[in-house]
């Protein structure tokens, strides 16, 4: 084995160094110009596309120099048991992916740490391990892709889409990114036979394979509702499209002005200041706020949402979160040296890492800090209570208006200006639904406090949204909250629309759910609160279910499946529905018999 | 499996029944029946499309049949292990090999692999070409890689060695060596050889037994020299259109030839020369013919042909 690991680095080693070259060519630039530790989630993506792009070009490349019928045999037929051979030519494309891809970001990391005072965390040193695992999982995609057969190899692509749309984080999206190495390995495993057309034998190697290609299946019948939607859009009625939103629905009132939320929401309130609202709403200023913090930071995250950095101008120092430290470290932006620490009110370390935002407000997911320049201390300003979490923050009139994933929060803003101690709400709203469903709310100062509209339209279109309603309330001076009016808003999509992607498969679309919320830990999305599933498309869901089963009972009598195979994958099709009554139909072509041939070679007349 | 039982499946070293194998609406094997027995260098023979390289990737159990079954040194196709792999040695005529290795370095590690490696068989056939350890495989002439590929093959010390047209694309000389080499190795002399070729000056050459597949079904197997025998050559002059080929019995091929009747038939006696002397034949020979001719004219009478494009109607 090791010798053809051997062979195989060998074989690639040209390759490997000119990536070892370029890579240091192209990060030695970028980091003489920016602080690369500190870009946004959507460089660090691009970079993650170009590994896994490089790594996927590997496997293809790598596993396709073997896949001719002559090199096939002349690779596996040899005193090595398949598995073997499939772990040194993957171990070697590993090897040379950690020599192209995680090398050199080491080199210039070990650089940026003791030549420069940037900040360079462990998470750094995660994220290029993290690029490295990205890269193996493609390439390990690419081999399964090359080996398969063509009707289920695109299956390990579903692993790479996890990656893209997972929201795990730290030391979690590495054991996520672990796992699906791990998965992907089993699956090159098992595709590396001899005879590359059979199906995978036996229930763990079964599994192995189907279970992604059930997943890729069910991505199929979103990709169609794509299709479907991208039809839709361009025949010009779908609902995004219109120049006129349809009334009394849930993109109207996304779209609309302020004024007009406000109207629409007032329209058919009983309560008897509401003719006066819906006057002053034409003429007042509205304040609209709406949850754009989806996500907060979390500690030992891989990558930034924003730049966690900050710039006193008139001391010249740039102020660089660090995740190891949990403080700001600084260094001069004339001369390059560090400049010392910067910690809560001193030298305390944060509790959770801080996001830079306007006016010298700092953010981390349960307070808000404000950055002193005077004095140079960051100071804590605001304080949400226990187990909330930051969604939003805007201003409102005179006031600041703090929102968090429970409940609106009303701050004199003078106050936030001329004071520097923690600030005390004037008004606290809680929230009439889930913060996830909240699209926006719009805010009119009234004399004696507030009159506010909640907008919960934002998932309505599928099925994880709640049933979209808006609701106005108003706040007065004490605190005290009236709901005065609520609406339910109209829905512009049908039912069958907002469940396309979970009624061909709860059972999948429960799985890939769960898989890509998994170790989100800090920075799982905000809540939502979906409904009970209609009737009508519970009964949908039945009658696929039950069709999947008959359908399979029927076509695994074709196949040469065992008995115990047979059962098995009735019940799998019966349970999990279209997806896995595809997957059969893909990897278990009909039996082939010997007595259907009717082409005869006639012979020459001599 | 009783003692009899097993020593008879060790007497042969590829066992088929009813082997088939479909690709689409062609029958790439149809219903074969081979027992090729130990010992002794075998060749295979057939024309393209007659299921040679399908029969061995069954065998070897990179291809699953469609009917039927197949073993090799006694044990399933499709269930070979590591250990059954070191017994069977495979040459194509690709000879497949790292080229960006060195000689020595695939030589270490074919040593490494395989238990009974012997050197002096390496050796023994390897000494037939100039090929240095420090050249890369790239750097081989194609005859030289064919001849590093076959010692290698011995020298793994296999129990069944198969070359699948070991020799396309080598030019006379490295042929020549190729076979020169094979033969008077010893460890070919210790194994069971299976040669498949279209080289008939090959086969003659080198084969102890012919085995004939013609559309995946095996037409024939004896000694060539037996096949041979089997197969004559009648010249005869008739003066005018001659018998219909359909009524010629065992007929193989028919050629005119300066006005001449050229016969070429199967298991044909002195009769024949009466059947062409009852059909108008004023004189009539017979002589013996080449194992290639004898093969390409009993291939060529079942090859599929076009049918024939209608007639061109002349119009009203």
């Amino acid at each position: 084995m090791k010798d053809l690991l051997k062979a195989e680095v060998l074989k690639f080693r040209g390759w490997a160094l000119g990536c070892v070259a370029v890579q240091l060519v192209v990060l030695g630039f970028l980091t003489r110009v920016v602080d690369l530790a500190q870009q946004p989630d959507l460089v660090y993506q691009v970079f993650a596309l170009a590994y896994g792009a490089l790594g996927l070009l590997l496997g293809l490349y790598q596993m396709g120099g073997y896949r001719r019928p002559n090199t096939w045999l002349n690779l596996l037929h040899r005193p090595l048991a398949p598995w073997n051979i499939a772990t040194a030519l993957v171990g070697a494309g590993a090897l040379l992916l950690a020599i192209g891809i995680l090398l050199p970001p080491l080199v210039v990391a070990g650089w940026q740490e003791w030549m420069t005072p940037r900040v360079v965390d462990t998470r750094h040193l995660l994220l290029i391990a993290s690029g490295w695992m990205i890269a193996t999982c493609a390439y390990l995609a690419g081999c399964f892709l090359m080996l398969s057969d063509r009707r289920t190899g695109f299956c390990a692509g579903v692993f790479l889409c996890l990656f893209a749309a997972s929201e795990a984080t730290g030391l979690g999206a590495i054991l996520l990114q672990l796992l699906a190495l791990a998965w992907l390995l089993a699956m090159v495993l098992v595709a590396f036979k001899p005879d590359l057309t059979a199906a995978p034998r036996g229930i763990a190697r079964t599994v192995v394979v189907a279970a992604p290609l059930q997943v890729a299946m069910w991505l199929v019948l979103v990709m169609v509702g794509f299709g479907v939607e991208f039809v839709w859009i361009a025949q010009g009625s779908h609902p995004n499209n219109l120049e006129v939103p349809q009334a009394g629905g849930e993109k109207e009132v996304e779209n609309a002005e302020g004024k007009d939320v406000m109207r629409m929401g007032l329209r058919d309130s009983r309560d008897p200041q509401a003719p006066l609202w819906r006057e002053q709403a034409a003429i007042s200023e509205i304040f609209e706020l709406s949850p754009s913090f989806r996500t907060v930071p979390a500690r030992g995250q891989l990558t930034n949402l924003a730049p966690m950095e900050f710039d006193d101008q008139e001391r010249h120092i740039r102020w660089v979160f660090s995740h190891d430290t949990m403080r700001f470290e600084g260094y001069s932006l004339v001369d390059r040296r560090p400049a010392g620490s910067l910690g809560v009110a001193g030298d305390a370390p944060f509790p959770a890492p801080v996001m830079p935002g306007p006016d010298n407000m700092l953010f981390d997911r349960g307070t808000v800090y404000q950055y002193d320049q005077d004095s140079g201390v960051v100071l804590p300003r605001a304080k949400l209570p226990a187990g909330e979490r930051l969604a939003g923050i805007g201003e409102a009139g005179d006031d600041v208006a703090v929102l968090s994933d429970r409940a609106l929060y009303f701050y004199d803003a003078r106050e936030l200006e001329n004071d520097d101690g923690v600030l005390v709400p004037r008004q606290r709203v809680p929230l009439p639904g889930a913060i996830g469903d909240l699209q926006r709310v719009d805010a009119m100062e009234l004399l004696d406090g507030w009159l506010l509209s909640f907008a919960f339209v934002r998932s309505s279109y599928n099925a994880e949204g709640a049933l979209p309603f808006q609701e106005i309330v108003r706040v007065d001076a004490t605190g005290k909250v009236q709901t005065v009016a609520r609406r339910d808003v109209s829905h512009d999509y049908t039912d069958t629309w907002r469940y396309q992607n979970w009624f061909p498969s709860p059972v999948v679309y429960t799985v890939q759910k769960a898989a890509k919320t998994a170790f989100a830990d800090g920075m799982t999305p905000l809540r939502k609160q979906a409904p009970p599933v209609p009737r009508a498309i519970q009964v949908l869901v039945g009658v696929l279910m039950l069709l999947s089963l008959v359908v399979a009972v029927w076509r695994t009598r074709k196949t040469s499946l065992s008995t115990p195979a047979r059962i098995a994958w009735v019940v799998t099709c019966g349970v999990v529905s279209l997806p896995a009554l595809m997957a059969l139909w893909l990897l278990y072509p009909e039996r082939e018999t010997v007595d259907d041939t009717d082409f005869v070679a006639q012979p020459a007349t001599a | 499996m009783t003692a009899e039982t097993i020593m008879q499946s060790n007497d042969y070293v590829i066992e088929t029944h009813q082997l088939s194998k479909r690709y689409g609406r062609k029958l790439a094997l149809d219903h074969l029946d081979l027992r090729v027995p130990r010992g002794r260098i075998h060749a295979v023979v057939g024309a393209n499309g007659a299921g040679k390289s399908t029969l061995f990737r069954i065998l070897l159990g990179f291809l699953p049949p469609t009917a039927g079954t197949a073993s090799i040194l006694g044990r399933d196709s499709q269930r070979l292990t590591p250990e059954d792999r070191g017994r069977i040695g495979f040459v194509n005529e690709e000879h497949t090999l790292p080229g960006w290795m060195r000689v020595s370095a695939v030589t270490e590690m074919h040593r490494r692999m395989y238990p009974r490696w012997n050197e002096q068989a390496f050796h023994s056939v390897l000494g037939h070409y100039h090929v240095l350890p420090e050249q890369k495989i790239a750097q081989l002439s194609r005859g030289e890689r064919a001849g590093f590929n076959l010692a290698v093959a011995l020298a793994q010390g296999p129990e069944l060695l198969v070359l699948d047209e070991p020799t396309l694309g080598l030019d006379v000389v490295a042929k020549r060596a190729f076979l020169e080499s094979l033969m008077y190795s010893n460890a070919a002399d210790d194994c069971t050889v299976i040669y498949c070729s279209h080289q008939m000056e090959e086969i003659e050459r080198v084969a102890d037994n012919l085995i004939i597949l013609e559309r995946g079904r095996l037409m024939h197997m004896s000694a060539p020299d037996d096949f041979c025998a089997r197969v004559t050559h009648w010249v005869a002059d008739i003066p005018f259109k001659g018998p219909d080929p359909q009524s010629v019995p065992g007929l193989l091929q028919l050629q005119r030839l300066d006005g001449l009747h050229h016969y070429l038939v199967l298991d044909q006696d002195d009769d024949f020369a009466e059947f062409l002397r009852a059909s108008g034949a004023r004189s009539v020979q017979s002589m013996p013919v080449s194992l290639d001719r004898a093969v390409n004219g009993f291939l060529a009478k079942n090859h599929a042909a076009p049918t024939p494009a209608p007639a061109q109607g002349a119009h009203a």
